[in-house]
Protein backbone atom coordinates (compact mmCIF):
# COMPACT_ATOMS: atom_id res chain seq x y z
CA UNK A 1 0.00 0.00 0.00
CA UNK A 2 2.60 2.51 1.17
CA UNK A 3 4.87 1.34 -1.64
CA UNK A 4 2.31 2.07 -4.32
CA UNK A 5 1.67 5.52 -2.80
CA UNK A 6 5.37 6.23 -2.95
CA UNK A 7 5.59 5.10 -6.55
CA UNK A 8 2.56 7.17 -7.50
CA UNK A 9 4.09 10.22 -5.84
CA UNK A 10 7.37 9.59 -7.61
CA UNK A 11 5.63 9.29 -10.94
CA UNK A 12 3.68 12.50 -10.40
CA UNK A 13 6.79 14.37 -9.41
CA UNK A 14 8.63 12.98 -12.41
CA UNK A 15 5.87 13.89 -14.83
CA UNK A 16 5.65 17.48 -13.64
CA UNK A 17 9.15 18.81 -13.13
CA UNK A 18 11.81 16.15 -13.63
CA UNK A 19 10.64 15.76 -17.24
CA UNK A 20 12.93 18.64 -18.09
CA UNK A 21 16.24 16.91 -17.32
CA UNK A 22 15.22 13.27 -17.57
CA UNK A 23 15.99 10.81 -19.06
CA UNK A 24 19.72 10.87 -18.42
CA UNK A 25 22.46 9.27 -20.51
CA UNK A 26 24.26 6.30 -18.95
CA UNK A 27 27.43 7.46 -20.77
CA UNK A 28 26.75 11.19 -20.38
CA UNK A 29 26.73 11.97 -24.12
CA UNK A 30 24.56 15.09 -23.93
CA UNK A 31 26.57 16.67 -21.12
CA UNK A 32 29.84 15.96 -22.95
CA UNK A 33 28.61 17.25 -26.31
CA UNK A 34 27.17 20.50 -24.97
CA UNK A 35 29.90 23.08 -25.37
CA UNK A 36 32.27 20.33 -26.55
CA UNK A 37 32.70 18.33 -29.71
CA UNK A 38 30.09 16.24 -31.51
CA UNK A 39 31.61 13.17 -33.17
CA UNK A 40 29.58 12.53 -36.33
CA UNK A 41 29.96 9.51 -38.59
CA UNK A 42 29.14 10.38 -42.21
CA UNK A 43 28.12 7.78 -44.78
CA UNK A 44 28.05 9.15 -48.33
CA UNK A 45 24.45 9.14 -49.56
CA UNK A 46 23.46 12.10 -51.76
CA UNK A 47 21.48 14.20 -51.29
CA UNK A 48 21.43 13.36 -47.56
CA UNK A 49 25.17 13.31 -47.04
CA UNK A 50 27.34 14.59 -49.90
CA UNK A 51 31.10 14.30 -50.06
CA UNK A 52 32.87 17.30 -51.53
CA UNK A 53 36.44 18.49 -51.83
CA UNK A 54 36.00 20.71 -48.80
CA UNK A 55 33.41 20.72 -46.05
CA UNK A 56 30.76 17.99 -46.27
CA UNK A 57 27.33 18.98 -47.46
CA UNK A 58 23.89 17.40 -47.78
CA UNK A 59 20.53 17.77 -46.08
CA UNK A 60 21.47 15.74 -43.02
CA UNK A 61 24.87 17.38 -42.70
CA UNK A 62 23.08 20.74 -42.64
CA UNK A 63 20.67 19.44 -39.98
CA UNK A 64 23.57 18.19 -37.85
CA UNK A 65 25.30 21.60 -38.20
CA UNK A 66 22.18 23.32 -36.89
CA UNK A 67 21.81 20.81 -34.07
CA UNK A 68 25.46 21.29 -33.07
CA UNK A 69 24.98 25.05 -33.11
CA UNK A 70 22.00 24.65 -30.79
CA UNK A 71 24.18 22.69 -28.36
CA UNK A 72 27.08 25.20 -28.81
CA UNK A 73 29.06 22.21 -29.93
CA UNK A 74 31.70 21.75 -32.62
CA UNK A 75 30.88 18.96 -35.14
CA UNK A 76 33.74 16.63 -35.99
CA UNK A 77 33.19 14.80 -39.28
CA UNK A 78 34.32 11.22 -39.82
CA UNK A 79 33.83 9.69 -43.27
CA UNK A 80 33.39 5.97 -43.56
CA UNK A 81 31.16 3.03 -44.34
CA UNK A 82 28.01 2.16 -42.46
CA UNK A 83 29.40 -1.06 -40.96
CA UNK A 84 32.36 0.64 -39.33
CA UNK A 85 30.39 3.68 -38.21
CA UNK A 86 27.59 1.67 -36.63
CA UNK A 87 30.08 -0.49 -34.77
CA UNK A 88 31.83 2.62 -33.52
CA UNK A 89 28.45 4.01 -32.45
CA UNK A 90 27.62 0.82 -30.59
CA UNK A 91 30.94 1.15 -28.70
CA UNK A 92 30.40 4.86 -27.94
CA UNK A 93 33.25 5.99 -30.19
CA UNK A 94 30.85 8.16 -32.19
CA UNK A 95 27.87 10.21 -31.02
CA UNK A 96 25.80 10.31 -34.18
CA UNK A 97 25.70 8.59 -37.58
CA UNK A 98 23.92 10.05 -40.62
CA UNK A 99 23.73 8.89 -44.20
CA UNK A 100 20.15 8.40 -45.39
CA UNK A 101 19.44 5.80 -42.71
CA UNK A 102 15.82 4.67 -42.61
CA UNK A 103 13.79 2.97 -39.90
CA UNK A 104 14.26 -0.29 -41.83
CA UNK A 105 17.95 -0.41 -40.90
CA UNK A 106 19.09 -3.73 -39.56
CA UNK A 107 21.26 -1.89 -37.05
CA UNK A 108 18.25 -1.08 -34.86
CA UNK A 109 19.23 -3.87 -32.50
CA UNK A 110 22.67 -2.48 -31.78
CA UNK A 111 22.33 1.29 -31.85
CA UNK A 112 19.67 3.82 -30.87
CA UNK A 113 17.46 5.32 -33.57
CA UNK A 114 15.46 8.52 -33.58
CA UNK A 115 11.84 8.32 -34.60
CA UNK A 116 11.25 9.04 -38.31
CA UNK A 117 11.70 12.76 -38.97
CA UNK A 118 11.05 12.70 -42.70
CA UNK A 119 8.84 10.50 -44.82
CA UNK A 120 10.09 10.16 -48.35
CA UNK A 121 7.28 9.13 -50.66
CA UNK A 122 8.27 7.66 -54.02
CA UNK A 123 5.95 8.16 -56.96
CA UNK A 124 5.80 8.43 -60.74
CA UNK A 125 5.89 11.99 -62.10
CA UNK A 126 4.47 13.10 -65.42
CA UNK A 127 5.60 16.00 -67.55
CA UNK A 128 3.10 18.79 -67.99
CA UNK A 129 0.99 19.59 -64.97
CA UNK A 130 -2.48 20.16 -66.42
CA UNK A 131 -3.03 16.86 -68.26
CA UNK A 132 -4.48 14.41 -65.80
CA UNK A 133 -2.02 11.51 -65.37
CA UNK A 134 -3.30 8.08 -66.41
CA UNK A 135 -5.12 6.03 -63.81
CA UNK A 136 -2.89 2.99 -63.67
CA UNK A 137 0.77 2.36 -64.42
CA UNK A 138 0.17 -0.86 -66.38
CA UNK A 139 2.40 -1.17 -69.41
CA UNK A 140 3.68 2.39 -68.95
CA UNK A 141 7.36 3.01 -69.62
CA UNK A 142 8.82 4.83 -66.63
CA UNK A 143 12.37 6.13 -66.28
CA UNK A 144 14.18 5.11 -63.13
CA UNK A 145 17.80 5.61 -62.09
CA UNK A 146 20.16 2.73 -62.72
CA UNK A 147 20.59 0.60 -59.59
CA UNK A 148 17.58 2.01 -57.80
CA UNK A 149 15.40 -0.55 -55.94
CA UNK A 150 12.46 1.55 -57.05
CA UNK A 151 12.47 -0.39 -60.35
CA UNK A 152 11.14 -3.35 -58.39
CA UNK A 153 8.18 -1.39 -57.06
CA UNK A 154 7.48 -0.13 -60.59
CA UNK A 155 7.34 -3.65 -62.06
CA UNK A 156 5.14 -4.70 -59.14
CA UNK A 157 2.62 -2.09 -60.29
CA UNK A 158 2.83 -3.39 -63.84
CA UNK A 159 4.95 -0.53 -65.21
CA UNK A 160 7.97 -1.13 -67.47
CA UNK A 161 11.02 0.39 -65.76
CA UNK A 162 13.56 1.98 -68.09
CA UNK A 163 16.93 2.23 -66.36
CA UNK A 164 18.65 5.53 -67.09
CA UNK A 165 21.86 7.10 -65.80
CA UNK A 166 20.21 10.41 -64.98
CA UNK A 167 16.63 11.59 -64.75
CA UNK A 168 17.73 15.02 -65.98
CA UNK A 169 16.37 16.29 -68.29
CA UNK A 170 13.09 14.40 -67.95
CA UNK A 171 11.90 12.87 -71.21
CA UNK A 172 8.66 11.27 -70.04
CA UNK A 173 7.26 9.68 -66.89
CA UNK A 174 9.92 9.14 -64.22
CA UNK A 175 9.99 7.52 -60.78
CA UNK A 176 11.66 9.34 -57.87
CA UNK A 177 10.86 10.82 -54.46
CA UNK A 178 8.08 13.39 -54.74
CA UNK A 179 10.33 16.24 -53.60
CA UNK A 180 12.68 15.42 -56.51
CA UNK A 181 9.84 15.08 -59.02
CA UNK A 182 8.80 18.60 -58.08
CA UNK A 183 12.34 19.84 -58.71
CA UNK A 184 12.37 18.09 -62.08
CA UNK A 185 9.16 19.86 -63.03
CA UNK A 186 7.16 16.65 -63.06
CA UNK A 187 3.72 16.25 -61.51
CA UNK A 188 3.56 13.29 -59.14
CA UNK A 189 0.63 10.97 -59.63
CA UNK A 190 -1.37 10.37 -56.50
CA UNK A 191 -0.17 6.78 -56.23
CA UNK A 192 2.74 6.18 -53.84
CA UNK A 193 5.10 3.40 -54.95
CA UNK A 194 7.11 3.19 -51.78
CA UNK A 195 7.76 5.13 -48.58
CA UNK A 196 10.99 5.50 -46.67
CA UNK A 197 11.09 6.87 -43.16
CA UNK A 198 14.36 8.62 -42.44
CA UNK A 199 16.01 8.45 -39.04
CA UNK A 200 19.37 9.24 -37.47
CA UNK A 201 21.42 6.80 -35.40
CA UNK A 202 22.78 7.52 -31.93
CA UNK A 203 24.68 5.44 -29.39
CA UNK A 204 22.50 2.78 -27.71
CA UNK A 205 20.66 3.80 -24.56
CA UNK A 206 21.79 7.45 -24.59
CA UNK A 207 18.21 8.50 -24.04
CA UNK A 208 18.87 12.08 -22.92
CA UNK A 209 20.87 12.91 -26.05
CA UNK A 210 18.31 11.07 -28.17
CA UNK A 211 15.46 13.08 -26.68
CA UNK A 212 17.27 16.37 -27.38
CA UNK A 213 17.95 15.30 -30.98
CA UNK A 214 14.37 14.21 -31.55
CA UNK A 215 13.05 17.50 -30.22
CA UNK A 216 15.36 19.31 -32.63
CA UNK A 217 14.36 17.15 -35.60
CA UNK A 218 10.69 17.58 -34.78
CA UNK A 219 11.17 21.36 -35.09
CA UNK A 220 13.17 21.03 -38.33
CA UNK A 221 10.67 18.68 -39.93
CA UNK A 222 9.06 21.33 -42.20
CA UNK A 223 12.46 22.41 -43.57
CA UNK A 224 13.80 19.01 -44.61
CA UNK A 225 12.14 19.00 -48.03
CA UNK A 226 13.63 22.42 -48.83
CA UNK A 227 17.09 21.24 -47.80
CA UNK A 228 16.81 18.20 -50.08
CA UNK A 229 15.66 20.26 -53.07
CA UNK A 230 18.45 22.79 -52.53
CA UNK A 231 20.95 19.95 -52.46
CA UNK A 232 19.59 18.31 -55.63
CA UNK A 233 20.02 21.56 -57.60
CA UNK A 234 23.76 21.69 -56.86
CA UNK B 1 -21.73 -48.47 -15.69
CA UNK B 2 -22.08 -47.81 -12.01
CA UNK B 3 -23.98 -50.06 -9.69
CA UNK B 4 -26.58 -47.37 -9.22
CA UNK B 5 -27.70 -44.49 -11.38
CA UNK B 6 -25.38 -41.53 -11.28
CA UNK B 7 -26.44 -39.10 -8.63
CA UNK B 8 -28.19 -35.92 -9.65
CA UNK B 9 -25.83 -33.06 -10.24
CA UNK B 10 -24.18 -31.52 -7.24
CA UNK B 11 -25.98 -28.41 -6.01
CA UNK B 12 -24.18 -25.66 -4.16
CA UNK B 13 -25.82 -24.33 -0.98
CA UNK B 14 -27.64 -21.05 -1.80
CA UNK B 15 -25.09 -18.81 -0.07
CA UNK B 16 -22.23 -20.49 -1.94
CA UNK B 17 -24.19 -20.20 -5.16
CA UNK B 18 -24.33 -16.43 -4.59
CA UNK B 19 -20.61 -16.33 -3.85
CA UNK B 20 -19.90 -18.27 -7.04
CA UNK B 21 -21.99 -15.84 -9.09
CA UNK B 22 -20.03 -12.98 -7.56
CA UNK B 23 -16.73 -14.72 -8.26
CA UNK B 24 -17.78 -15.21 -11.87
CA UNK B 25 -18.62 -11.52 -12.22
CA UNK B 26 -15.24 -10.56 -10.74
CA UNK B 27 -13.45 -12.92 -13.12
CA UNK B 28 -15.23 -11.36 -16.07
CA UNK B 29 -14.12 -7.93 -14.89
CA UNK B 30 -10.60 -9.27 -14.49
CA UNK B 31 -10.57 -10.41 -18.08
CA UNK B 32 -11.99 -7.11 -19.28
CA UNK B 33 -9.41 -5.01 -17.44
CA UNK B 34 -6.60 -7.35 -18.39
CA UNK B 35 -7.62 -6.96 -22.03
CA UNK B 36 -7.36 -3.18 -21.79
CA UNK B 37 -4.04 -3.46 -19.94
CA UNK B 38 -2.60 -5.75 -22.60
CA UNK B 39 -3.55 -3.26 -25.32
CA UNK B 40 -2.16 -0.26 -23.41
CA UNK B 41 1.11 -2.03 -22.66
CA UNK B 42 1.48 -3.18 -26.27
CA UNK B 43 1.19 0.43 -27.46
CA UNK B 44 3.81 1.76 -25.06
CA UNK B 45 6.15 -1.23 -25.00
CA UNK B 46 8.99 0.25 -27.09
CA UNK B 47 12.29 -1.52 -26.49
CA UNK B 48 11.94 -1.96 -22.73
CA UNK B 49 12.56 -5.50 -21.59
CA UNK B 50 10.55 -4.93 -18.40
CA UNK B 51 7.56 -3.80 -20.45
CA UNK B 52 7.83 -6.92 -22.58
CA UNK B 53 7.94 -9.11 -19.48
CA UNK B 54 4.91 -7.32 -18.05
CA UNK B 55 3.04 -7.77 -21.27
CA UNK B 56 3.72 -11.51 -21.27
CA UNK B 57 2.85 -11.74 -17.57
CA UNK B 58 -0.50 -10.08 -18.18
CA UNK B 59 -1.25 -12.06 -21.31
CA UNK B 60 -0.62 -15.44 -19.72
CA UNK B 61 -2.56 -14.26 -16.66
CA UNK B 62 -5.63 -14.56 -18.83
CA UNK B 63 -5.29 -18.35 -18.76
CA UNK B 64 -6.17 -19.01 -15.11
CA UNK B 65 -8.96 -16.42 -15.23
CA UNK B 66 -10.44 -18.06 -18.28
CA UNK B 67 -9.85 -21.49 -16.72
CA UNK B 68 -11.97 -20.52 -13.74
CA UNK B 69 -14.82 -19.35 -15.95
CA UNK B 70 -14.67 -22.42 -18.17
CA UNK B 71 -14.64 -24.57 -15.06
CA UNK B 72 -17.61 -22.68 -13.63
CA UNK B 73 -19.45 -23.34 -16.87
CA UNK B 74 -18.69 -27.06 -17.04
CA UNK B 75 -19.31 -27.78 -13.38
CA UNK B 76 -23.00 -27.28 -14.03
CA UNK B 77 -23.19 -29.97 -16.67
CA UNK B 78 -24.70 -33.16 -15.23
CA UNK B 79 -22.95 -36.52 -15.64
CA UNK B 80 -24.01 -38.53 -18.68
CA UNK B 81 -23.40 -41.99 -20.07
CA UNK B 82 -20.06 -41.09 -21.63
CA UNK B 83 -18.81 -39.18 -18.60
CA UNK B 84 -20.47 -40.81 -15.62
CA UNK B 85 -18.32 -38.87 -13.16
CA UNK B 86 -19.43 -35.55 -14.63
CA UNK B 87 -17.38 -32.81 -16.20
CA UNK B 88 -15.89 -30.99 -13.27
CA UNK B 89 -12.43 -32.42 -13.77
CA UNK B 90 -12.20 -31.00 -17.30
CA UNK B 91 -10.92 -27.81 -15.75
CA UNK B 92 -7.82 -29.59 -14.53
CA UNK B 93 -6.64 -30.14 -18.08
CA UNK B 94 -6.97 -26.44 -18.87
CA UNK B 95 -5.20 -25.69 -15.65
CA UNK B 96 -2.31 -27.99 -16.45
CA UNK B 97 -1.87 -26.54 -19.93
CA UNK B 98 -2.01 -23.02 -18.54
CA UNK B 99 0.58 -23.63 -15.89
CA UNK B 100 3.00 -25.25 -18.32
CA UNK B 101 2.65 -22.20 -20.58
CA UNK B 102 3.23 -19.89 -17.64
CA UNK B 103 6.33 -21.76 -16.56
CA UNK B 104 7.75 -21.91 -20.08
CA UNK B 105 7.25 -18.20 -20.75
CA UNK B 106 8.69 -17.32 -17.37
CA UNK B 107 11.85 -19.33 -17.93
CA UNK B 108 12.31 -17.94 -21.44
CA UNK B 109 11.90 -14.35 -20.29
CA UNK B 110 14.20 -14.88 -17.33
CA UNK B 111 16.89 -16.27 -19.61
CA UNK B 112 16.49 -13.38 -22.03
CA UNK B 113 16.63 -10.77 -19.26
CA UNK B 114 19.73 -12.26 -17.72
CA UNK B 115 21.33 -12.43 -21.16
CA UNK B 116 20.59 -8.75 -21.72
CA UNK B 117 22.11 -7.93 -18.37
CA UNK B 118 25.26 -9.90 -19.10
CA UNK B 119 25.56 -8.53 -22.62
CA UNK B 120 25.06 -5.04 -21.15
CA UNK B 121 22.38 -4.27 -23.75
CA UNK B 122 21.21 -0.68 -23.40
CA UNK B 123 17.51 0.03 -23.77
CA UNK B 124 16.96 2.96 -26.14
CA UNK B 125 13.68 4.71 -25.46
CA UNK B 126 12.49 7.29 -27.96
CA UNK B 127 10.14 10.22 -27.63
CA UNK B 128 6.72 10.40 -29.21
CA UNK B 129 4.59 13.28 -30.40
CA UNK B 130 1.70 13.76 -28.00
CA UNK B 131 -0.67 16.73 -28.27
CA UNK B 132 1.95 18.67 -30.17
CA UNK B 133 4.73 17.99 -27.66
CA UNK B 134 7.57 15.49 -27.64
CA UNK B 135 7.07 13.21 -24.68
CA UNK B 136 9.56 10.59 -23.60
CA UNK B 137 7.97 7.18 -24.16
CA UNK B 138 9.27 6.09 -20.73
CA UNK B 139 6.72 8.35 -19.02
CA UNK B 140 3.94 6.78 -21.04
CA UNK B 141 5.26 3.35 -20.02
CA UNK B 142 5.11 4.42 -16.38
CA UNK B 143 1.55 5.63 -16.85
CA UNK B 144 0.58 2.37 -18.57
CA UNK B 145 2.22 0.30 -15.83
CA UNK B 146 0.53 2.29 -13.07
CA UNK B 147 -2.77 1.69 -14.81
CA UNK B 148 -1.93 -2.01 -14.99
CA UNK B 149 -1.37 -2.10 -11.23
CA UNK B 150 -4.79 -0.90 -10.08
CA UNK B 151 -7.28 -3.50 -11.39
CA UNK B 152 -5.34 -6.61 -10.27
CA UNK B 153 -4.75 -5.01 -6.87
CA UNK B 154 -8.46 -4.38 -6.30
CA UNK B 155 -9.80 -7.51 -7.99
CA UNK B 156 -7.26 -9.82 -6.34
CA UNK B 157 -8.34 -8.58 -2.94
CA UNK B 158 -11.97 -9.22 -3.82
CA UNK B 159 -11.22 -12.76 -4.99
CA UNK B 160 -9.29 -13.97 -1.99
CA UNK B 161 -12.18 -14.19 0.52
CA UNK B 162 -14.38 -15.74 -2.16
CA UNK B 163 -11.78 -18.39 -2.92
CA UNK B 164 -11.67 -19.24 0.78
CA UNK B 165 -15.44 -19.39 1.01
CA UNK B 166 -15.84 -21.52 -2.12
CA UNK B 167 -12.74 -23.63 -1.44
CA UNK B 168 -11.90 -22.98 -5.06
CA UNK B 169 -8.27 -23.48 -5.97
CA UNK B 170 -8.63 -22.09 -9.47
CA UNK B 171 -10.01 -18.88 -8.01
CA UNK B 172 -7.28 -18.80 -5.42
CA UNK B 173 -4.66 -19.24 -8.13
CA UNK B 174 -6.15 -16.37 -10.06
CA UNK B 175 -6.05 -14.17 -6.94
CA UNK B 176 -2.39 -15.09 -6.46
CA UNK B 177 -1.64 -14.22 -10.05
CA UNK B 178 -3.36 -10.86 -9.59
CA UNK B 179 -0.99 -10.22 -6.74
CA UNK B 180 1.96 -11.16 -8.93
CA UNK B 181 0.62 -8.85 -11.65
CA UNK B 182 0.54 -5.72 -9.56
CA UNK B 183 3.85 -6.47 -7.90
CA UNK B 184 5.42 -6.98 -11.31
CA UNK B 185 3.83 -3.74 -12.51
CA UNK B 186 5.56 -1.83 -9.71
CA UNK B 187 8.84 -3.55 -10.53
CA UNK B 188 8.36 -2.43 -14.13
CA UNK B 189 7.85 1.18 -12.98
CA UNK B 190 11.09 0.95 -11.01
CA UNK B 191 12.83 -0.37 -14.14
CA UNK B 192 11.63 2.55 -16.28
CA UNK B 193 12.67 5.06 -13.61
CA UNK B 194 16.03 3.31 -13.69
CA UNK B 195 16.33 4.03 -17.42
CA UNK B 196 15.29 7.64 -16.82
CA UNK B 197 18.11 8.07 -14.30
CA UNK B 198 20.65 6.53 -16.65
CA UNK B 199 20.80 3.12 -14.96
CA UNK B 200 20.60 1.01 -18.08
CA UNK B 201 20.61 -2.29 -16.13
CA UNK B 202 17.49 -1.40 -14.12
CA UNK B 203 15.19 -2.34 -16.97
CA UNK B 204 16.58 -5.85 -17.48
CA UNK B 205 16.86 -6.37 -13.73
CA UNK B 206 13.19 -5.48 -13.31
CA UNK B 207 12.35 -7.82 -16.18
CA UNK B 208 14.29 -10.63 -14.50
CA UNK B 209 12.34 -10.02 -11.30
CA UNK B 210 9.04 -10.04 -13.18
CA UNK B 211 9.91 -13.23 -15.02
CA UNK B 212 10.81 -14.92 -11.74
CA UNK B 213 7.33 -13.97 -10.59
CA UNK B 214 5.93 -15.66 -13.71
CA UNK B 215 8.05 -18.77 -13.05
CA UNK B 216 6.78 -18.88 -9.48
CA UNK B 217 3.16 -18.63 -10.61
CA UNK B 218 3.71 -21.28 -13.23
CA UNK B 219 5.46 -23.68 -10.92
CA UNK B 220 2.94 -23.49 -8.09
CA UNK B 221 0.05 -23.87 -10.51
CA UNK B 222 1.74 -26.80 -12.19
CA UNK B 223 2.31 -28.52 -8.86
CA UNK B 224 -1.27 -27.87 -7.90
CA UNK B 225 -2.81 -29.18 -11.07
CA UNK B 226 -0.61 -32.27 -11.15
CA UNK B 227 -1.51 -32.98 -7.52
CA UNK B 228 -5.20 -32.71 -8.33
CA UNK B 229 -4.89 -34.86 -11.43
CA UNK B 230 -3.15 -37.46 -9.28
CA UNK B 231 -5.97 -37.34 -6.74
CA UNK B 232 -3.98 -35.90 -3.90
CA UNK B 233 -5.86 -35.81 -0.61
CA UNK B 234 -7.76 -32.55 0.00
CA UNK B 235 -5.66 -29.62 1.19
CA UNK B 236 -6.52 -26.16 2.37
CA UNK B 237 -6.93 -23.51 -0.34
CA UNK B 238 -4.38 -21.15 1.18
CA UNK B 239 -2.14 -22.94 3.65
CA UNK B 240 -1.86 -26.07 1.49
CA UNK B 241 -2.06 -28.06 4.71
CA UNK B 242 -4.09 -31.24 4.95
CA UNK B 243 -7.78 -30.56 5.08
CA UNK B 244 -9.26 -31.91 8.35
CA UNK B 245 -12.37 -33.00 6.46
CA UNK B 246 -11.02 -36.55 6.03
CA UNK B 247 -10.74 -37.03 9.78
CA UNK B 248 -14.10 -35.40 10.34
CA UNK B 249 -15.80 -37.85 8.01
CA UNK B 250 -14.05 -40.73 9.73
CA UNK B 251 -15.15 -39.47 13.16
CA UNK B 252 -18.74 -39.05 11.93
CA UNK B 253 -18.77 -42.65 10.71
CA UNK B 254 -17.28 -43.98 13.92
CA UNK B 255 -19.96 -42.01 15.76
CA UNK B 256 -22.52 -44.38 14.29
CA UNK B 257 -23.11 -47.18 16.78
CA UNK B 258 -22.94 -50.01 14.25
CA UNK B 259 -19.58 -49.00 12.74
CA UNK B 260 -16.65 -50.85 14.24
CA UNK B 261 -13.95 -49.50 11.95
CA UNK B 262 -13.86 -46.90 9.21
CA UNK B 263 -11.30 -45.64 6.74
CA UNK B 264 -11.86 -42.71 4.41
CA UNK B 265 -10.09 -41.60 1.28
CA UNK B 266 -11.08 -38.43 -0.53
CA UNK B 267 -9.94 -36.48 -3.55
CA UNK B 268 -10.68 -33.01 -4.83
CA UNK B 269 -12.76 -32.61 -7.97
CA UNK B 270 -12.38 -28.89 -8.42
CA UNK B 271 -14.44 -27.53 -5.54
CA UNK B 272 -16.15 -30.77 -4.47
CA UNK B 273 -14.76 -33.71 -2.56
CA UNK B 274 -15.43 -37.28 -3.64
CA UNK B 275 -14.12 -40.65 -2.67
CA UNK B 276 -14.85 -43.75 -0.67
CA UNK B 277 -15.50 -44.60 2.94
CA UNK B 278 -14.75 -48.18 3.89
CA UNK B 279 -16.71 -49.34 6.93
CA UNK B 280 -16.68 -52.52 8.96
CA UNK B 281 -20.10 -53.07 10.55
CA UNK B 282 -20.33 -54.81 13.94
CA UNK B 283 -22.97 -57.12 12.41
CA UNK B 284 -24.85 -57.36 9.16
CA UNK B 285 -28.27 -56.42 10.49
CA UNK B 286 -30.17 -53.84 8.33
CA UNK B 287 -27.04 -53.28 6.29
CA UNK B 288 -28.79 -51.48 3.42
CA UNK B 289 -30.56 -49.01 5.71
CA UNK B 290 -27.38 -48.47 7.69
CA UNK B 291 -25.31 -47.74 4.59
CA UNK B 292 -27.97 -45.29 3.45
CA UNK B 293 -27.82 -43.61 6.84
CA UNK B 294 -24.02 -43.52 6.72
CA UNK B 295 -24.09 -41.82 3.31
CA UNK B 296 -26.43 -39.15 4.66
CA UNK B 297 -24.27 -38.59 7.73
CA UNK B 298 -21.13 -38.31 5.61
CA UNK B 299 -22.59 -35.79 3.18
CA UNK B 300 -23.68 -33.60 6.06
CA UNK B 301 -20.15 -33.19 7.39
CA UNK B 302 -19.18 -30.63 4.79
CA UNK B 303 -21.04 -28.96 1.95
CA UNK B 304 -18.28 -29.88 -0.48
CA UNK B 305 -18.75 -33.63 -0.02
CA UNK B 306 -20.38 -35.14 -3.06
CA UNK B 307 -20.67 -38.65 -4.38
CA UNK B 308 -18.88 -40.35 -1.48
CA UNK B 309 -19.40 -44.11 -1.70
CA UNK B 310 -19.86 -46.15 1.47
CA UNK B 311 -18.26 -49.54 0.98
CA UNK B 312 -18.90 -52.26 3.59
CA UNK B 313 -16.03 -54.61 4.42
CA UNK B 314 -15.72 -57.58 6.71
CA UNK B 315 -12.37 -56.40 7.99
CA UNK B 316 -9.89 -53.64 7.25
CA UNK B 317 -6.53 -55.33 7.16
CA UNK B 318 -3.61 -52.96 6.67
CA UNK B 319 -3.48 -53.11 2.92
CA UNK B 320 -2.57 -49.57 1.91
CA UNK B 321 -6.00 -48.56 0.67
CA UNK B 322 -6.68 -46.44 3.73
CA UNK B 323 -6.06 -42.73 3.89
CA UNK B 324 -2.66 -41.97 5.25
CA UNK B 325 -1.43 -45.28 3.91
CA UNK B 326 0.03 -44.27 0.60
CA UNK B 327 -1.73 -41.03 -0.26
CA UNK B 328 -1.07 -37.58 1.16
Amino acid sequence: MRLSCLVAALALCALTQACVNLPRDPEGTLARVEGGRLRVGLVEHPPWVVRTEGEPSGAEVELVRRFAAELRSRPEWHWGGEQRHMEALERFELDLVVGGVTDQTLWWKYVGLTGPYFEEAYAVGFPGAPTPPPKGLKGLEVAVREGDPLAYYLSKEGAVPTRVLSLQPPSGPAAAPTWELESLGLTPSGQTLHTEKHVMAVAPGENGFLRRLEEFLSRERPHVKGLLQKEAVR
Amino acid sequence: MSAYAPEVDFRLPPDKEAALARARRIEWWSIFFLGTIIVVLAFTMGSSQAMKAMWVEDTVSLIPFAAFLIGAHFRRRPPDDSFPYGYRRAILIAFLAGSVTLLGFGLYLFGESVYKLLAAERPTVQTVELFGRRVWLGWLMVAALLYSVVPPFVLGRMKEPLARELHDKALHASATINKGDWLAGLAGVAGIFGIAYGLWWADSAAAAFISLEIVRDGFSNLRNSVAQLMNKRPTDVESKEDDPVVDEVQRALLGLGWVREARVRLREDGDTLSGEAFVVPRDERDLFERLQQAAEVVHEVDWRLHDVNIVPFETLEPSGVEEGGEGA
